[in-house]
């Protein structure tokens, strides 16, 4: 059974088209990654999910059901009483997303005391508890302590932390490690990985890093434009990439384990900005198998393998 | 031929610490950095964020003041130069930065900008216009995008403007600070082939400080891994990527994602616990000691030196370079 389903989402500010027809669906205790580059629209999408659009963005169609209950639907009340207890959510920057005045032990805490699942003595005990899991060392001193005085990786490890601590069957995590080392980012996307398996939370990880993707992923969404332009099993998605954006994506990636071989294959032209997409396929003027039929909108097709394009590199298996 | 030589650079800043401020301390950004560049050559600078990369970066370009050692440019001691000769010798080296939104002035066009160098320099008013156009043509910006402002343009497109800039008055060295970072997938490639394009053809030295260790191995000739204000390990850059010496190194390297998922569980992989410690409060021996999977007793009290662990490939650790103590 389906955990959260995505349909035909669009998202506009006022008559720009930001997020165009996102259909993408989450199972239970599954890895999504949802990859694209600026301005594919991926940080919107999952904005939309949790009802954390900005100020002049909204919601124009589609529906987003979280257990088969229509979020997009639902009031602000309705909506804070699954935030933060079956959904949860992660932000690149952990350090401006945690309260600076707050110490990190109250702040993990609060989820547990807000959503009435505990009393404020309880509650603190178990967000020792949960900070000891994220391997933050001294615990019960640590949650004494401010933001300022933990490091990026620490925060991160805090806000991982509160996430988890109510059990959240959905996790989402925007670049939850683009801001930190790479020897931290290998720390926290192990503790990702092992934390959510334990509880059987699914995430939807939105990242850019298809090197992380690689790591952690099950399946794959691939977002361009503000559309998914393709969409399967993590595998099918490196081995046998069908878009040619996607194919495009994995092509242009210098390799760490290979010996470099001249010139990069670059992908021509710019990301477009949402005022000057294209008509029909929105990557039809940086594609070179473009033809006049891409000045139509191609519909994402295929089984568990899916793709948006009328020029495929292969079929979808 | 060396064009720019680093000799033990020292680069401390003094701040106040303490719960109040009250406590003087000294951050030691860079603690006796020795590098060379050698014309027409790519030496990658890598690390974390805090190792120092880019304050040497800086001090190269007088915008860090060095406490300490040399910097050679040509032979000549950038510190012992008066004015008018060190404005000459910054004709010869110029940066390109992360962020070409912060690097460009949003009220000016993109030939103001790039003209700007050539102004400052005393470049014949009659030939700026012309060099502009040269200059546009070389980096691959259209002449039509002449009058825009950056707001006008991707990313990418800014990121050719700053390059363009810097090549304005034929400079020998080019210090690239992260110069693909802030730019989206897709295009990173197209600045990387550029830079390694304008390099064969003019013969251009850079001296790269990344993070990213994929994009630096494609791109550079050597690599200085840095760690806490130190260089840790310095060889060939095939050399490093393929037999890392130095523990650290070993951890970077293991610890970057690769996208492949036909590979997840399969490599080996060396998760470093801890954070960085404090660069107000750096370890008494190597500075890797808190974090090394291999450290022994003598680590946490003896500084290991910089020695030769195989062919031009330099490290600095106790375990797996021993200095000769005879």
């Amino acid at each position: 059974m389906t955990l959260l389903s995505i349909e035909d989402l669009a998202v506009n500010a006022g008559a720009l088209s930001l997020v165009d027809g996102v259909t993408l669906d989450v199972d239970p205790g599954e890895v999504m990654a949802l990859v694209g580059e600026s301005g594919s629209g991926k940080s919107l999408t999952a904005l939309s999910v949790m009802g954390l659009l900005g100020e002049g963005l909204s919601v124009d169609r589609g529906c987003i059901e979280l257990d088969g209950a229509d979020l997009t639907q639902m009031n602000d009340e309705a909506l804070r009483t699954l935030r933060g207890a079956d959904m949860a959510m992660i932000f690149q920057e952990p350090v401006s997303s945690l309260n600076p005045l707050v110490p990190v032990g109250a702040q993990v805490a609060e989820s547990l005391i807000v959503h009435g699942r505990a009393k404020p003595g309880e509650a603190m005990a178990q967000a020792i508890d949960m900070l000891r899991r994220v391997g933050i060392p001294d615990p019960a001193r640590r949650a004494t302590q401010l933001p300022t005085e933990l490091s990026g990786g620490m925060c991160q490890r805090v806000m991982i932390a509160a996430a988890l601590i109510s059990k959240p069957r959905l996790l989402i995590a925007d670049e939850p490690t683009t801001a930190l080392d790479v020897t931290i980012q290998a720390q926290i996307l192990d503790l990702m990985s092992v934390l959510t398996a334990e509880v059987g939370t699914a995430i939807l990880l939105i990242t850019h890093d298809m090197g992380v993707v690689a790591e952690l992923a099950d399946r794959v969404c691939v977002m361009y434009g503000g559309r998914v332009v393709e969409q399967g099993p993590v595998g099918d998605i490196f081995a046998n990439p069908c878009h040619p954006y996607t194919r495009m994506l994995l092509r242009t990636l210098p390799r760490l384990d290979e010996k470099p071989k001249g010139e990069l294959f670059a992908i021509p032209g710019n990301v477009p900005s949402p005022l000057d997409w294209p008509e029909g396929c929105r990557f039809r003027t940086r594609c070179d198998r473009s033809s006049n039929i891409c000045s139509t909108r191609p519909p994402l097709e295929g089984g568990i393998h899916r793709t948006a394009c009328f020029h495929p590199e292969s079929v979808p298996s | 031929m060396t064009l720019l030589s680093i000799e033990d650079l020292k680069v401390h800043f003094p701040v106040r610490a303490g719960q109040f401020g009250g406590r003087k301390a000294l951050v030691k950004a860079v603690d006796g950095v020795s590098l060379t560049i050698n014309s027409n050559e790519t030496l990658a600078v890598v690390g974390e964020s805090g190792c120092g990369k880019s304050t040497t970066g800086n001090a190269v370009l007088g915008l860090a003041p060095s406490t300490g050692g040399k910097i050679l440019f040509e032979g000549r001691d950038l510190s012992l130069l008066n004015a008018v000769e060190r404005k000459h010798v910054w004709r010869e080296m110029q940066v390109v930065f992360q962020d070409p939104v912060a690097a460009l002035n949003p009220r000016r066009t993109i030939a103001q900008s790039i003209a700007e160098p050539l102004v400052i320099h005393g470049y014949a008013k009659s030939k700026v216009a012309a060099r502009v156009d040269e200059l546009m043509d070389l980096v691959g910006l259209n002449a039509d995008q002449r009058d825009r402002r950056p707001g006008a343009l991707s990313g990418g497109q800014r990121q050719r403007v700053v390059i363009a800039r810097a090549l304005g008055l034929n400079p020998k060295l080019v210090i690239c600070d992260e110069p693909v970072s802030a730019l989206d997938v897709s295009i990173q490639s197209q600045i990387l082939n550029l830079l390694m394009r304008l390099q064969r053809e003019l013969g251009l030295s850079y001296l790269f400080i990344a993070h990213d260790l994929s994009v630096v191995r494609h791109i550079a000739d050597r690599v200085a891994v840095m760690y806490l204000g130190l260089v840790v390990e310095e060889g060939p850059t095939e050399q490093v990527f393929s037999q890392p010496i130095h523990p650290y190194t070993e951890a970077l390297l293991s610890a970057i994602p690769l996208p492949d998922p036909a590979l997840r569980g399969k490599r080996k992989r060396i998760i470093l616990e801890g954070d960085l410690p404090s660069p107000l409060d750096p370890p008494k021996g190597c500075p890797f000691v808190t974090r090394c999977p291999i450290a022994e007793a003598r680590c946490s009290s003896d500084r290991p030196q910089l020695v030769t662990a195989a062919p031009s490939h330099l490290t600095r650790c106790h375990v797996r370079a021993p200095e000769n103590t005879e």
